[in-house]
């Protein structure tokens, strides 16, 4: 009844859950992704993916100009690894996308600190902030601009401040932007040889996620299942070793529902030989939909035919468990059983299943024609249904 | 029997209350402040975290669902000082409102702003400058980068007198030295009282100061 009244609450858990398999495959993509990208630097990279993708489609300037990257500076609080980090990918974004029409100008002395005297008095400040100093040194080219981004934590969200100067007497701010990133939301992590706009990146994700999911895959499985002893005294039916090939299909996106047809082959020398047919449907039990960073467990269901000839089918066929007299008797041929039998079992089971690739499985299998055999126990009950079979499985997806 | 359905009743009622971003069960003040919550209607959530909401049953629901997104801070409340932290945290507002005040003056139009900010500490002088200056210019306005000069005379008696006096004062003698052009107008932004977050602004046009 404990049995019952767990798989009942699993299937109200799985009544309600929607099958909306994109939207379950988007959720987990999104939760991987923050889990990669929840990192402070990794936002701050997207935002100057952001910056500079969309200065390669409407370029600030009409043709390639000279710009000195002036400061970047991180959040306040954060240290100067950040700073170089942020300096280091804006420089190779822009390196890498001519279109943007920035050309990275190496000018040491727009940064610098510099000293500079006129009539009106002593002025000490960065070069770009003077350009009457860096015309005396001879830094200042002609079409010069700075570029300063200053990056700010705000709550939960990075913003990213930029502004271009033109490098003249009257220093005017020819551009400024502002981005923030939303609360949450991870970063795309973007190729920055190939930018791309957001939503194309964002379908490029799931692209890849889609090209892995084959609907047809070849499964093979290791099974061991073993019988319950019966009330009849005797031997024991030893473990049936079983080899199962077949072809498993996803019924949905999600892979939530799955369903396979195999076929078995179980051989022990002078005891049997036996072949089976199964169908069986997994449900996935531990989210909506297939996980593409842990394990998934799946509930499943199954029917088999299973054929099979030999010594230990006297289990199967009689009332009394053979004895060490009967096998002995069975293999040096004094007596003539009929040697085959075929019967049905309903099985059910869990699964935990890695990636789509390998599982492993335990179940219990009711044979429901055998119920009146004394030399078939049980290893437990579902009311009216007997469990004669515990088994295990270890498979492999092709 | 009982014991499952008390089950089911409860686990949902005790997950919510553990999710539930405000202090409470399992959930200490400290750590709600270091959430940053948004409140979403139903639309928002399903394009910006599509999946993560449930689709509703066909035969309605029967409890109200509010969603919210929540995110953990960048730099939690003790992270840095109190008083930096409350500014920057909130530095896209406060540059947005100076920017909107700047731009609401009756001569604003055709002006060249020249941004200066003056707080405790230089870095957050410097974010918080930066911050106006792009809000100004994302509003259509001229900015420069250029900062006016005062002779070291100047700036030694005004190191001495009284900020009330010490603003008008300055922006006389930028004046006098011809550090601002006719169309530049100066605007200082100053932290009044250092007990206190709020900002105050002032502009310099002409060698006039103003409280904006």
């Amino acid at each position: 009844m404990d049995l019952a009244c767990v798989l009942a609450l699993v299937l109200l858990q799985q009544a309600d859950v929607p099958q909306g398999a994109h939207d379950a495959h988007l959720a987990q993509l999104e939760a991987l992704r923050a889990d990669v990208a929840s990192q402070l630097q990794l936002t701050a990279f997207d935002l100057l993916d952001t910056l500079v993708y969309d200065w390669t489609q409407s370029p600030i300037f009409g043709a390639p100009t000279p710009v000195v990257l002036a400061s970047v500076t991180p959040p306040a609080g954060l240290g100067t690894g950040l700073q170089a980090l942020l300096e280091n990918h804006l420089a190779s974004l822009l390196v890498h996308n001519p279109r943007s029409n920035i050309t990275l100008a190496h000018c040491p002395a727009c940064t610098e600190v510099v000293v500079h005297s006129a009539k009106q008095g002593t002025v000490i400040a960065r070069g770009v902030d003077t350009p009457e100093a860096l015309a005396k040194v001879g830094a200042l080219t002609p079409g010069l601009h700075a570029l300063f981004a200053d990056f700010e934590a705000e709550g939960a969200a990075v913003v990213l401040r930029v502004r271009v100067t033109r490098v003249t007497a009257a220093l005017p701010v020819v551009y400024a932007r502002t981005l923030s990133s939303s609360v949450g939301t991870p970063a795309l992590l973007r190729d920055e040889q190939s930018l791309k706009s957001a939503g194309a990146a964002r379908q490029e994700y799931l692209d890849a996620l889609n090209q892995h999911e084959a609907r047809l895959t070849w499964v093979n499985r290791f099974a061991v299942r073993s019988f319950a002893q019966g009330e009849s005294q005797g031997i024991a039916l030893a473990p049936y070793i079983w080899l199962e090939t077949g072809f498993e299909t996803a019924f949905t996106e999600s892979r939530a529902w799955l369903g396979n047809l195999a076929v078995g082959f179980s051989w022990a020398p002078s005891l049997h030989t036996a072949f089976s047919l199964s169908a069986r449907a997994d449900r996935l039990i531990s989210g909506r939909a297939r996980s593409l960073t842990n394990p998934d467990l799946y509930l499943f269901f199954a029917g088999t035919l299973i054929s099979t000839t030999g010594l230990d089918v006297a289990a199967f066929k009689s009332t009394t468990a053979p004895t060490v007299a009967d096998l002995l008797a069975g293999a040096l041929g004094v007596t003539n059983p009929e040697l085959s039998t075929s019967f049905s079992a309903w099985k059910i089971g869990l699964e935990l299943r890695v990636k789509n690739r390998i599982h492993t499985a335990v179940f219990l299998e009711a044979l429901p024609s055998l119920n009146d055999l004394t030399t078939l126990g049980q290893f437990t009950r579902l009311g009216p249904i007997k469990f004669q079979t515990l088994g295990a499985e270890v498979g492999f997806c092709f | 029997m009982a014991a499952i359905f008390w089950l089911m009743i409860l686990v949902p009622v005790v997950w919510s209350v553990i999710t539930d971003p405000a202090p409470g069960f399992g959930r200490s003040k400290a750590a709600s402040r270091n959430l940053a919550c948004e409140q979403l209607n139903e639309d928002a959530v399903r394009r910006r975290y599509p999946g993560t909401l449930e689709e509703v049953s066909s035969r309605g629901d029967f409890v109200d669902i509010r969603t919210m997104a929540c995110g953990a801070r960048i730099m939690a409340y003790d992270e840095r000082p109190v008083r930096d932290g409350l500014l920057l945290t909130a530095l896209q507002e406060r540059a947005a409102d100076i920017a909107q005040k700047v731009i609401a003056q009756p001569d604003a139009a055709g002006r060249t702003w020249l941004v200066e900010a003056f707080y405790p500490d230089p870095k957050v002088a410097t974010k918080l400058a930066f911050a106006v200056k792009a809000a100004l210019v994302e509003r259509q306005q001229k900015v420069s980068d250029r900062v006016p000069t005062l002779a070291a005379g100047d700036v030694l008696v005004l190191g001495a007198t009284p900020p009330v006096r010490a603003y008008p004062l300055a922006c006389a003698r930028y004046q006098a030295e011809g550090s601002l052009a006719a169309d530049d107008t100066l605007l200082m932004i100053t932290l009044t009282d250092p007990r206190d977050v709020t900002l105050s602004v002032g502009r310099c046009t002409a060698g006039e100061w103003q409280w904006i």
